[in-house]
């Protein structure tokens, strides 16, 4: 039906501008490897150079063009793109076009490719010519795999990538929409729009961030497999040093954002929840940093060779090996914020397993065995797409592929002959990376839980295994923290080589007795006067591992900080490492701190709680606070002064009060929470948080009613109820306490038998107001004829109505029906509120940690150029 | 044997460890009956709130707790209390993952995980 249409004012133009750049950036980044392959070669000269680089020039252009194209269509509104319908729409304000260029995954690729090639432009321009063909061949392959990804091409039921520049009838997902059958329904459309949840300025800002940090590691990859290809394992590592930590700065700060952004803007309660998208950011950058410090060992000392190579390989393998992860839709119900599955599964898979086949064979400095292994690899390719069983081949194949990295590593890896000695910095320092990738390994397999279900459910075990819990998560890495922060603490004090132990004992001794003595007279009350005896065996062991956490930390700062003063004599500009040590401490200082001692301030303390909880479960943390009412949060008293509407955003304001000397209450400030009522994902609960130098009040709203007071008929009655009770008992209603005063009747028993003419009973309520006021009501059972009459008596003051409605002669007791005023039931809001202490020393931490790694950088590039103009 | 050996060796045994023992206490997916027959384990139950019975929620009795009837993906019905303020979106949800432990007929959970529509698949129309 389609075909049969002409539709009216596509520019189908720019779709075929944008997808002539896709094509173009892809045959461009291959032609570039392929330059590269050859000019790498010794033998040839000079002309593959100028192929290649031309090449990559080429393709550079062609990934601007790309961006350029698609966000000219975003800023133009050309809806028949579906990819400008999904993500944009007629309102969307300059500032969040930028934001809705990544909202999808084609736009976060694209974001990706961009700052590869930005990378690698300034790469291919300040390398020494000696590594200029290999690392940039390897760039260049690199660039193929991500170009392909915004393909979007089919073969056969295959589809290899997925493209931006689709039109909306095309996209299967749309194409049935009936007004597309309309010749001119361009005039009509108007997009989806940005996921109002992303509109705010972290959006603008953490993506691009956290995508240049995944793009920065692939220089030190580069760097490393060319390592393995010219069997030169030493000379890269000057080079790429820098690049080392400029990608652990980078990504270290994305990362840090997305924490930000999650404790600012999103109701996780915290900055941190090990959520599966979350790891995937810090795993390789934990890689990351191991690599830097095995190849400042390698700068000073030499040695290392092997793990400087794996370390710096890895964090490269494992940000692809996330994108696969949140990527493809396999962690499905683990996630708040994994993707769908576009499709992309099986090649996100084969993108890894080609970097690993192409890095091991590499490994490998023997032609026959690296023969077979390729052979074998395509062998296995070969069975599993015809006969099936991937998953035996698969695992047969990452087994096999291990142990040649084994075998060769022992085989053909120069190896140190001297022994490192216990009294150096080159053992501590190694052993610290050791730690970092140990530690990055178990949260990989911690997250990659949903994929060993996929491999192993029903064969090793029947039921599918549940994503590992946070409190999981801590219990592991808390142990390894400590190690690390010890090692933070002391390695600076090793010589290379050979240390003094005397005098390394001498020098860490201050820093020992101030941590243990602050450390110890913190966590004494902090840990251990309340909580420790009624605690279980588990929670005794979380609260011994905070308190070494805790005096750990603060022994690294001393230690750093004493580093600095006297042995670098306050020189800042040597003390980069010092310095970014200091903060790394800091951070986990304050993340322990705001974490194990975060108060739940909000306890239901309405006088209307009567249920009890199961023993089993959490300590009460929600609060109701209904409309005008004021009760105590934490060391505040709090009121909810009622909501406001902005667009699709309810704000509940409440107003925070302290007490003055003489008792009154001032006004302390006010906290906006504020719920999401979002068309395109249901709704979504934004924190509001008060900033004090020492801690956080935070609050977030759990429910409210989002509709308008104004909506709701004031004048309307509610469903009535029905009460059964005696004399002196009492009905509660919203705003009253009623009880039940005296029943009178018109005619005594005997007179009511001899007379059946009328019967009167009436009974006498007295409601008591919040404010103590009294109001009288008499609703009265009436008999006539032995019919009862109705009869209504309204309490206008209060907005009550009440009906006598039966009388039980024998138990002496009577049912009265009432009802009550809409307009009576306040508002109100279930509210959680945090206190965070010190959760300042966290951001303070990274601020201090930034600072101190790019002073290591300033520092590094300085010494570089002095010893090139020596 | 170099130090360097000592310490692969330590490496490998500390990962084994941690996989093994997480492999045996991570919590599993399962169903009703199955949390039934062992009241005292924690379990993710996957299932679909029955829409048709309305969700019990009263803040002022008790602002952390709420019922509702849930249908596991074996069919069976049962009353589950979640120990929480009721989730605001409980109503759209497609699919609701429980964590918690049978009480005779009753599941409590303590945590809940909702799979609202997408907003990348809902694909309604916007004209």
């Amino acid at each position: 039906m389609n075909h049969t249409t002409e539709y009216i004012a596509e520019r189908l133009w720019i779709g075929q501008l944008g997808n002539g750049f896709v094509i173009l950036s892809l045959v461009a980044a291959l032609l570039s490897a392929v330059g590269y392959y050859f000019y790498s070669k010794e033998t040839l000269t000079s002309e593959w150079k100028k192929f290649a680089s031309t090449a990559f020039t080429i393709h550079s252009i062609s990934i601007i063009g790309i961006a350029a194209t698609l966000f000219f269509m975003l800023f133009n509104h050309f809806y028949e793109y579906s990819y400008v319908y999904q993500h944009s729409n007629n309102e969307m304000p300059m500032q969040y076009i930028m934001s809705c260029f990544w909202e999808g995954q084609e736009g976060s690729f694209l974001l990706w490719a961009f700052w590869n090639v930005v990378l690698g432009n300034i790469l291919r321009k300040t390398i020494d010519a000696k590594w200029e063909a290999p690392t940039m061949a390897i760039f260049a392959l690199v660039q193929v795999f991500i170009a392909s990804m915004l393909l979007g091409v089919y073969f056969g039921d295959y589809k290899l990538g997925s493209n931006p520049f689709i039109l909306l009838r095309e996209n299967p997902q749309y194409a049935n929409l009936p007004f597309l059958q309309i010749e001119n329904y361009l005039a009509k459309i108007d997009g989806r729009g940005l996921n109002p949840l992303l509109m705010n300025y972290w959006m603008t800002i953490h993506p691009p961030t956290l995508f240049l940090g995944f793009s920065s590691t692939l220089v030190p990859f580069v760097f490393a497999v060319a390592g393995l290809w010219k069997r030169d394992f030493t000379t890269w590592q000057k080079p790429a040093l820098t690049w080392t930590f400029f990608s652990i700065m980078i990504l270290g700060t994305g990362i840090l954002m997305g924490g930000a952004w999650a404790y600012e803007a999103l109701s996780f309660g915290g900055f941190w929840a090990w959520d599966p998208v979350e790891n995937s950011s810090l795993v390789p950058w934990l890689v990351m940093v191991g690599a830097g410090h095995v190849m400042i060992i390698n700068k000073n000392k030499g040695g290392s060779l092997f793990m400087t190579h794996l370390m710096a390989i890895a964090s490269f393998l494992l940000v692809l090996y996330s994108t696969f992860l949140t990527r493809s839709g396999i962690l499905g119900k683990s996630s708040v914020h994994a993707f769908t599955d576009l499709g992309m599964q099986a090649q996100l898979v084969v993108y890894v397993l080609t970097f690993v086949l192409i890095c091991v064979v590499l490994l490998i400095h023997d032609k026959l065995i690296r023969v077979s292994y390729l052979m074998v690899s395509f062998l296995m390719l070969f069975a599993g797409i015809t006969f099936g069983h991937k998953v035996a081949l698969l695992l047969t194949w990452i087994v096999i592929s291990f142990l040649m990295t084994i075998y060769s590593y022992i085989k053909f890896f120069p190896k140190e002959e001297e022994e490192e000695s216990l009294y150096s910095r080159e053992f501590w320092m190694f052993v610290g990376s050791l730690v970092f990738l140990l530690s990055s390994l178990i949260i990989t397999y911690f997250t990659s839980i949903p994929v060993m279900n996929k491999l192993f459910q029903g064969w090793l075990y029947e039921n599918e295994k549940a994503p590992i819990k946070i409190a999981d998560y801590n219990l592991w890495m808390v142990p390894f923290t400590i190690i690390a922060l010890l090692l933070v603490a002391v390695t600076q004090y090793f010589k290379y080589k050979k240390t003094n132990p005397k005098q390394f004992l001498k020098h860490i001794a201050l820093s020992g007795v101030l941590a243990v003595v602050f450390g110890m007279s913190a966590v004494i009350p902090l840990y251990f006067l309340k909580e420790y005896s009624s605690a279980s065996p588990i929670d005794k062991w979380n609260l011994v591992s905070y308190a070494l956490l805790f005096i750990s930390a603060l022994f690294a700062v001393f230690c750093n900080l004493d580093y600095w003063m006297r042995i670098l004599k306050g020189k800042t500009r040597h003390a980069g490492s010092s310095i970014a040590h200091i903060g790394f401490a800091l951070i986990l200082l304050g993340a322990l701190i705001s974490t194990s001692k975060k108060q739940t301030i909000s306890q239901n303390t309405s006088q209307k709680n009567v249920a009890s909880l199961g023993e089993n479960f959490d300590a009460k943390k929600s609060l109701v606070l209904t409309k005008g009412d004021t009760l105590p949060i934490g060391n505040y008293l709090v009121t909810y002064t009622g909501k406001e509407r902005r667009g699709i955003d309810v704000f509940f304001n409440m107003d925070y009060f302290t007490k003055d000397e003489n008792g009154k209450l001032v006004k302390a400030f006010d906290l906006s929470p504020m719920i999401q009522d979002n068309p395109r994902m249901g709704t979504a609960s934004h924190p509001d948080t008060k900033h004090f130098l020492s801690n956080d009040i935070y609050t977030h709203v759990t429910y409210g009613v989002l509709s308008d007071d104004k909506t709701i008929k004031k004048d309307a009655y509610k469903e009535p109820t029905n009460f059964v009770g005696h004399m002196n008992d009492t009905i509660f209603s919203d705003n009253a306490i009623i009880r039940i005063d005296s029943i009178t009747t018109n005619l005594t028993e005997e007179q009511y038998s001899k007379n059946d003419s009328l019967l009167i009973v009436t009974a006498v309520l007295k409601a008591t107001d919040i404010n103590g006021n009294i109001y009288r009501a008499t609703p009265r059972y009436i008999l006539k004829h032995n019919m009862v009459m109705p009869d209504e008596f309204e309490l206008k003051e209060l907005g009550l109505k009440f009906i006598f409605w039966k009388i039980y002669p024998n138990e002496g007791s009577v049912e009265i029906q009432m009802s009550e005023k809409v307009s009576n039931v306040k508002d109100f809001v279930v509210l959680e509120a945090y206190m965070f202490p010190f959760i300042n020393v966290l951001w303070l931490g990274c601020l201090v940690m930034i600072i101190g790694t790019v002073v290591a950088i300033i520092e590094r590039r300085r010494i570089n150029k002095l010893k090139s103009t020596s | 044997m170099k130090k360097i050996h000592i310490l692969g060796i330590v490496v490998i045994a500390v990962a084994i460890g941690v996989i093994f023992t997480s492999l045996q206490s991570s919590a599993t997916y399962s169903d009703f009956t199955e949390a039934a027959g062992n009241p005292d384990t924690e379990y993710h139950v996957v299932g679909k709130l029955d829409k048709s019975i309305p969700v019990q929620y009263d803040p002022k009795i008790n602002a952390d707790e709420c019922s509702f009837m849930m249908v596991d993906n074996k069919g069976v019905e049962k009353k589950v209390v979640l120990h929480k303020s009721v989730p605001q979106d409980i109503q759209k949800s497609e699919q609701i993952v429980l964590i918690g432990k049978m009480q005779g007929e009753e599941f409590h959970a303590n945590e809940i995980l909702m799979k609202c529509p997408s907003k990348y698949n809902d694909g309604k129309p916007q004209v």
